[in-house]
């Protein structure tokens, strides 16, 4: 990962900018009308996403690249049925997957839920923008 | 399938907070998937070369978006000038 960012420091120009998108190491809840129900299980997960975030002060501290600007925010994914946010999770997330009894007790949550509540996950996303210190060497 | 991502428009809003504008840069995107934040500032940039390993992806995000460079490899394939890119952007893929 500082790899990768020691690679863009070599494409952009010196006043250019890297931004930076990605989810933070917070586990990941799976909710009904607000209620978090179970959590989205990530193999691996937790330390991908550390090393994420580890690389961003690695580059700062070898004065590679200046820290900018870091905002947090919330991404949510809704499915119209957890068996479809489930399948979806499955087909397009790295090693991930909603357990079987956290389905169960989701479509129990939603048995019980006002009308047209849907199951969505909510992951916490860290953008950063890091701007060039030196030229490429 | 009807999944639904960020219709809240958060990531949008956090761009925005962050005071991040794209207008006329020559964009590098690392992981652009099928293009959905792409799409979010194709109409800004002066020009987009958008890699993914993911071929399916790309290939869709070509369909949608004509007008990007879009080049189904990993960042180990890529090779730029120096200096060639005002702006890279880590989709979801540090």
């Amino acid at each position: 990962m500082v790899d990768a960012l020691r690679r863009a420091h070599r494409m952009i120009v010196p006043h250019g900018m890297v931004v930076d998108v990605h989810p933070t190491a917070a586990a990941v809840p799976v909710e009904v009308n607000g209620r978090t129900i179970g959590h989205v299980a990530i193999d691996g997960g937790i330390e991908r996403h550390a090393a994420a975030d580890a690389a961003i002060p690695a580059v700062v501290y070898d004065r590679l690249f200046a820290l900018e600007r870091v905002v947090e925010f919330d991404f949510f994914t809704y499915g119209d049925t957890i068996d479809e946010l489930r399948d979806y999770i499955v087909e397009n997330w790295r090693d991930a997957r909603i357990d079987d009894d956290v389905v169960q007790q989701t479509r129990l949550a939603l048995a019980e839920a006002p009308a047209g509540v849907r199951p969505r996950v909510l992951e916490r996303v860290r953008l950063t923008i890091l701007r060039p210190r030196r030229s490429a060497t | 399938m009807a999944i639904d991502e960020d219709p809240e428009g958060n990531e949008d809003a956090a761009f925005e907070r962050a005071g991040l504008s794209f207008l006329d840069c020559r964009v590098l995107e690392i992981g652009c998937g099928d293009g959905r934040l792409t799409s979010r500032y194709a109409h800004q940039a002066a020009s987009i070369i958008a890699i993914d390993p993911d071929t399916d992806a790309v290939a869709e995000l070509a369909r949608a978006l004509p007008g990007v460079d879009a080049r189904a490899i990993s960042i180990d394939e890529l090779s730029l000038p120096p200096s060639s890119v005002d702006v890279v952007l880590f989709a979801w893929s540090l």
